[in-house]
């Protein structure tokens, strides 16, 4: 399985949304959709949450749909991956591959697996799929880069991060589904995509796309704007709040 | 109950981490050590970033120094000109240190650097203090007492040039020994996120000859400096502080220091010595065999510009 989806890391072509060329394709849009939320708040005591992605098929003009697939993407990353070597005697990072943008956050939900639905060099034009995603600057006939390229799978997938559910989508006689995807604790913040896509004999029969803002709020969203765009002056009043702290405790603990 | 740390960008709990605190503050109030070089490598366990542990951890030193260093201050065991000194080296230090630190988290280098430091140091230090205090406790049964060992001459690099006088510590000594010796600690400090008292305590009576009644209070009146120097050029240069982590750290940490440090005050000098020494000698070990053994996981990622 793994040989044959790999060589389409090659073929495929950009992370850029496949809105266009979804919509380019004529067809009558059979899916109506939307999500339990309209943006994500990371507030200082969250914990993840689940996502819940629903919407109706119609019936018409095509019959029911073979599947539906729904993908939330988030925002891209420059990433770097670094493989450790063993050098007198301890493990120390050594080589650097420079994977450039690849998505923060992918999961996909499908009502079938989606291997299945539709050829993987289609796959790679929709951007569906985990295995399709481009890592611009990896050449993965090389074995070493091919190693590179299935551990960032393996991080994503350990952290959370990347999840595919081949039977997550749930289809209510032809005409309802229903997808909860999971949102880690950690998920990285940011501009947030969700597609839903319906395909009928390969073809796509349905899509919608969307944005799904994900921040840090409250007390939290001050300290990490502060943190990088003032940061002096958050430095400082960590330094004061030390010494207060400090201060405090050291006199409350005297007087006993 | 989880809390969301924004610069880490990770949840913890909020449980373990005042607990940590606490437990290390003890520990530190009871041996009277500043305990960073516990902490930071506690942290890296638990999946904190190293950057972010070791910047965030100078930020709680600085509460565990000021509520240490208060009674010393009103007792006036500080040597303040003496401490100016150091702070200048020190100054200095932790920001060539910060500077290392950037050039290397940008090589990705940065862990390894804080991996060897620690394994180096606390390897050394606890062998050295283990070895002291089982001396004394050997002499202690045998009935004899232990002379406190005075070291060799080490006074030519006291009579280098431009003398002091320093009136508290009864020394009319070169300025530079100093400066050269909190330099180093600086730069530990912002490496290691360490308050560097337990490089500066020995340095101080061995080197300096300074008398041990003014050697702790001077040594955290340089480390509360030292640290929050290191804490405002860490967020400044690598935006690795962060403040709820180490808010957490220190609520935890100051108030098990005062609790440590009634508790130690009944246990018996050398023995306290001796199970420091083994302490710090097993996270020394456990961080050697984490760099000598083969991680489960070779790769690791990183995003350009931020995390760890």
């Amino acid at each position: 399985m793994r040989a044959l989806i790999l060589p389409c890391l090659l073929a495929c072509l950009s992370l850029a949304l496949p809105t266009e060329r979804a919509q380019a394709t004529e067809f009558k849009n059979v899916l109506v959709t939307d999500v339990s939320k309209d943006q994500i708040s990371i507030r200082s005591n969250y914990s993840g949450e689940t996502l819940l992605l629903f919407g109706a098929i119609d019936t018409q003009p095509y019959g029911e749909a073979d599947g539906v697939v729904v993908v939330l993407r988030g925002p891209a990353q420059n990433i770097t991956l670094r493989k450790k070597n063993k050098q007198f005697g301890i493990w120390v990072n050594g080589p650097a591959y420079r994977l450039g943008d690849l998505p923060s956050f992918y999961a996909v939900a499908s009502s079938r697996p989606v291997a299945e639905l539709l050829p993987s060099a289609r796959r790679a034009e929709l951007g569906i799929g985990a295995d399709v995603l481009k890592a611009s600057n990896l050449d993965a006939k090389v074995d070493a880069e091919r190693e590179a390229i299935e551990a960032f799978l393996r991080l994503k997938q350990q952290a959370n991060l990347f999840a595919t559910q081949s039977d997550a989508v749930e289809i209510i006689r032809g005409k309802l589904f229903r997808a909860e995807i999971n949102l880690p604790a950690g998920m990285p913040v940011g501009r947030y995509t969700t597609e839903f896509f319906a395909f009928k004999d390969g073809a796509l029969i349905g899509y919608q796309t969307g944005e799904l803002p994900v921040d840090i709020v409250g007390a939290g969203h001050i300290l990490h704007e502060a943190a990088y765009n003032m940061s002096l002056l958050y430095g400082i009043f960590g330094v004061a709040l030390a010494v207060f702290m400090g201060w405090t405790v050291a006199i409350i603990f005297r007087r006993r | 109950m989880l809390i969301y740390l924004p610069i880490a960008e990770m949840s913890a709990n909020v449980v373990t981490l005042i607990g940590m605190g606490g437990l290390v503050g003890f520990m530190s109030g009871m041996f009277g050590v500043g305990g960073g070089f516990l902490m930071t490598p506690l942290l890296i366990f638990i999946g904190v970033p190293p950057a972010v542990a070791v910047a965030s951890e100078a930020n709680q030193i600085v509460a565990s120094s000021v509520s240490g260093g208060l009674a010393y201050w009103q007792r006036r065991a500080i040597d303040i000109p003496m401490g100016l000194i150091l702070m200048s080296g020190g100054l200095a230090g932790a920001y060539s240190g910060v500077q290392l630190f950037k050039v290397l988290r940008a090589m990705g280098q940065v862990d390894l650097l804080i991996s060897l430091s620690y394994v180096v140091f606390l390897g050394v230090i606890g062998a050295l203090m283990l070895r002291e205090s089982i001396q004394v406790i050997i002499a202690a049964r045998r009935g004899r007492p232990v002379q406190a060992r005075r070291p060799g001459q080490h006074s030519w690099i006291l009579r280098l040039p431009f003398r002091m006088r320093f009136r508290r510590s009864k020394l009319y000594i070169s300025v530079i020994p100093p400066l050269v010796i909190g330099y180093f600690v600086g730069t530990l400090s912002a490496i290691m996120g360490v308050g560097g008292g337990f490089i500066m305590v020995p340095a101080m009576i061995y080197i300096l000859r300074m008398p041990t009644n003014v050697v702790i209070g001077t040594s955290l009146f340089q480390i509360i400096f030292v640290t929050a120097s290191v804490t405002i050029f860490h967020a400044v240069e690598n935006q690795t502080v962060d403040i709820v982590l180490a808010a957490l750290l220190m609520i935890g940490g100051v108030i098990g220091a005062q609790i440590g440090a009634r508790v130690g005050q009944r246990l018996r000098g050398e023995q306290l010595r001796a199970l420091l020494a083994l302490i710090v000698l097993g996270v020394g070990v456990k961080l050697l065999l984490d760099l000598v053994n083969q991680p489960d996981e070779l790769f690791s990622l990183t995003r350009m510009g931020t995390g760890g």
